[in-house]
C-alpha cells in the first residue's frame, strides 16, 4: 500500500497527455487497476489481455535462451574455434548477448515509442499489444541484421500494420511477420543470401577477419581477469565454410547435400545457422505445448497446418521433378522454421480465422501454400512467413463464408 | 497442363489487381461489401473470359498482316478492343438487370464502367504482347478474371471486418482501402517468381 502511495505521488497531470499515458502504462504494469464493473455484466475472466500476452512471451523464453547461445555457437563454428557445443560456453553466451541485446532494445524502443505516442495522441491507455510482437520480432530476424533496417521495419509494421487499423487486436496482418517481410522485400541486397545467418565477421568469405567491437573488449578484459579463454581478434572464417542454411543447400542439391553439412541431430536440436529463435525444434514444440495447455493457441490451426504441409510434401515427393521435391516428406520438417511458424505465427488469434471451420481451412492452406513456396519458388528460401501473410489476407473472407453457410444451415433447419 | 499453368499464373502469380494494380477504380469503389464485390467479380470474370478470345480472333484475322486484309492494321487495336469490351459489358448489364435487380442496383454505375476497367483492356493487351494462341487466351482471360475476383472479395471481407475497428478518422474509407491494397500486394508476393513451366 505504501508503495502505491509513493508511486502515485509522481503521477503527472492528466492535461499532459504524453507524460500521463507513459506513467499509466508503467503503473498498470506493476499494479492491477482498482476500478470495478458498474454496469450489467459482473462476471469477468481473470484471463485478460495482459495475461494472455504474457503467456505467449513466457512460451518463447526457451527459444530466446537457446537462440542467444546459438548466435555465439554459429560464430565460433565459422571461425573454426570451440567446435563442441558446450566448449567456450562463456564466449558464446557473451557474443550472443552482444548481438541479441541491441536487436531487442531497438525493437522495443522503436515499437513501444510509436505505441506510446499513438496512445497519447488518441487519448487512450497504452495497450499491451506490442509485448508479443516485440518479443517475436527479434526471434525471426537474422542475427547479423543492421539495426537501422530493423528500426525502419518495426516502425513500418507498427504504424502501417497496426496503428492505421486502430491498434491492438484490430490488425489484419501479423505485425511481426509484416516487419520481417518488409526487411525481406525492402532490403534484399543487404540481408538476402547466406551471409546474414552468422554474425561477427566482416564477410563470410574464407579468411575474412572477425569484427569485434568495444563490447567484446570489455568481455575480453573480464574473461582475461577470470583466467578464461578470450575472444581471439585474429580469428578468421575457416576454409570451406559457406554459412548456408539447410534450406539453401536442399534447394540446389536435395537431401544428400544437406546431410553432407549437417547431421539430422544438429538440425533437430537446432545448432544450425538460421533466424535467431527458430532453429531448435524441441524448444519450439515445448513453447507450442505451453500455448496449447493454456488454451491461447488453437490446436485446430496447428493440426491442420501440419496436415496441409504433409499433404503438399507427399504430393511433391510423388512429382519429384527437382532434387528439393525428392526430399522425403518427413525430412522437410527438420529444415527451416515450420514449427516456429506453426506455434507462434499462424495461431495468432487476431489475424487467424475466428470460426472453428474457418480455422481448419486457414491452417490447412497455410501448410499447403507454405510448402509450395518453400520448394517451388526459387526467389524465397522459406515459405511460412509469406504463406501466413497470404492466408491472413483471406482469413476474413473464410470467416465470412463459414458464417454465411452456418446461417443458411440454420435457416434450412428452422 | 500448359493451359493450367497459364491459368494459375494469371490468377495468383501475376494477379491483375495486386501485382499490376489494374482495374483499381472499381476495385476500390465497389469493395465495401462482399456481396456486391462477388457480383462485380463474377462480371469481370465473364467479360474477361469472353472478350479475350474475341479480341484474339480480331487481332489475328483482321488486324495483323497475316489477316484477311493482308495489311498491318494494328493501330486500330485499341478502338476495336474497346468496342468489343463495351458491347460485352452491355450484354452483362442486361443479363444482371434481368436476373438480379438488387445486384444491379447495388453495383450502380460501376457495372457499365467495367467497359473502362483497365484490367479488361490490359488483359487483352497482355494477351497480344505475350503472343498466346486461341485456347491460351481463353485460359489467360479466365485466370486473370479469377485472380481479380479473388482480390476484390478478399478486400471486401477485410473492409467489412475493419468497419468495427477504431481506424483513425483521417484514414477511414478510401485511405484505408489504399493501405489494404498495398499490404495485400505484399502478401501476394509470396507466389511471385514461381515459374510453373520450369518444372
Amino acid at each position: 500500500m505504501a508503495l502505491v502511495d509513493f508511486i502515485k505521488r509522481f503521477e503527472p497531470d492528466k492535461k499532459n497527455k504524453y507524460a500521463h499515458t507513459t506513467y499509466d502504462a508503467f503503473f498498470t504494469f506493476l499494479f492491477t487497476p482498482n476500478t470495478v464493473t458498474k454496469g450489467g455484466v459482473h462476471m469477468r475472466d481473470g484471463m485478460d489481455l495482459k495475461r494472455t500476452m504474457i503467456h505467449v512471451v513466457l512460451a518463447m523464453q526457451l527459444c530466446y535462451l537457446f537462440g542467444t547461445y546459438n548466435i555465439g555457437h554459429q560464430h565460433f563454428v565459422a571461425a573454426g574455434e570451440h567446435l563442441g557445443f558446450l566448449e567456450g560456453f562463456h564466449l558464446k553466451l557473451a557474443h550472443g548477448l552482444i548481438q541479441l541485446l541491441p536487436i531487442f532494445i531497438v525493437t522495443h524502443l522503436v515499437g513501444l515509442g510509436i505505441e506510446f505516442i499513438f496512445a497519447a495522441k488518441k487519448g487512450h491507455a497504452v495497450e499491451e499489444g506490442f509485448l508479443v510482437s516485440g518479443a517475436l520480432i527479434p526471434l525471426i530476424m537474422p542475427p547479423d541484421i543492421p539495426l537501422w533496417i530493423l528500426g525502419v521495419s518495426v516502425a513500418f509494421a507498427v504504424i502501417i500494420g497496426k496503428e492505421a487499423f486502430g491498434g491492438t487486436g484490430m490488425n489484419i496482418w501479423n505485425i511481426a511477420l509484416l516487419a520481417r517481410v518488409f526487411v525481406f522485400f525492402a532490403y534484399p541486397t543487404t540481408i538476402a543470401g547466406d551471409e546474414v545467418w552468422v554474425s561477427g565477421f566482416e564477410s563470410l568469405a574464407p579468411g575474412a577477419a572477425a569484427s569485434y567491437g568495444w563490447a567484446h573488449d570489455i568481455f575480453n578484459g573480464l574473461f582475461g581477469w577470470m583466467d578464461l579463454a578470450t575472444f581471439n581478434s585474429a580469428a578468421t572464417v575457416v576454409d570451406g565454410y559457406s554459412g548456408a542454411t539447410p534450406l539453401g543447400l536442399a534447394y540446389n542439391g536435395g537431401w544428400s547435400a544437406v546431410t553432407e553439412q549437417f547431421s539430422v541431430a544438429q538440425m533437430f536440436w537446432g545448432t544450425i545457422p538460421g533466424s535467431i529463435g527458430e532453429t531448435s525444434k524441441p524448444l519450439v514444440i515445448i513453447g507450442a505445448l505451453i500455448l496449447l495447455a493454456t488454451g491461447i493457441a488453437s490446436w485446430r490451426i496447428m493440426l491442420s497446418m501440419l496436415i496441409g504441409a504433409v499433404t503438399m510434401s507427399i504430393i511433391l515427393n510423388a512429382w519429384g521433378a527437382t532434387p528439393f521435391m525428392e526430399v522425403p516428406w518427413m525430412y522437410q520438417f527438420y529444415m527451416g522454421s515450420f514449427f516456429f511458424a506453426m506455434a507462434f505465427m499462424a495461431t495468432d488469434p487476431v489475424t487467424a480465422s475466428s470460426t472453428n471451420t474457418g480455422k481448419w481451412i486457414y491452417g490447412f492452406l497455410i501448410g499447403f501454400i507454405g510448402m509450395i513456396v518453400r520448394v517451388l519458388n526459387p526467389a524465397y528460401p522459406e515459405g511460412w512467413m509469406l504463406a501466413i501473410l497470404f492466408l491472413n489476407t483471406f482469413a476474413p473472407l473464410i470467416d465470412h463464408y463459414v458464417l454465411e453457410s452456418n446461417i443458411k444451415k440454420r435457416l434450412a433447419r428452422a | 497442363m500448359e493451359l493450367l499453368n497459364i491459368f494459375t499464373k494469371a490468377a495468383f502469380i501475376e494477379n491483375l489487381a495486386l501485382s499490376y494494380f489494374l482495374g483499381m477504380c472499381s476495385y476500390l469503389a465497389v469493395s465495401k461489401t462482399v456481396k456486391t464485390a462477388f457480383g462485380l467479380g463474377l462480371a469481370v470474370i465473364f467479360v474477361l473470359g469472353i472478350t479475350m478470345p474475341i479480341n484474339w480472333v480480331i487481332n489475328t484475322y483482321l488486324l495483323s498482316e497475316g489477316g484477311i486484309f493482308a495489311t498491318d492494321l494494328t493501330f486500330l487495336r485499341f478502338i476495336l478492343f474497346i468496342a468489343v469490351i463495351a458491347s460485352m459489358v452491355q450484354l452483362v448489364e442486361m443479363v444482371v438487370e434481368k436476373f438480379s435487380p438488387s445486384l444491379y442496383n447495388s453495383l450502380g454505375i460501376f457495372l457499365p464502367l467495367i467497359t473502362v476497367n483497365c484490367a479488361i483492356l490490359g488483359g487483352s493487351l497482355f494477351m497480344v504482347s505475350k503472343e498466346y494462341n486461341f485456347s491460351e487466351s481463353v485460359a489467360f482471360g479466365l485466370g486473370g478474371g479469377f485472380g481479380w475476383f479473388l482480390a476484390i472479395i478478399a478486400i471486401a471481407a477485410i473492409r467489412e471486418k475493419i468497419k468495427y475497428s477504431a481506424v483513425p478518422p483521417a484514414l477511414r474509407g478510401l485511405g484505408m482501402a489504399f493501405l489494404l491494397t498495398g499490404l495485400m500486394g505484399l502478401a501476394f508476393m509470396s507466389l511471385m517468381g514461381i515459374d510453373p513451366a520450369a518444372f
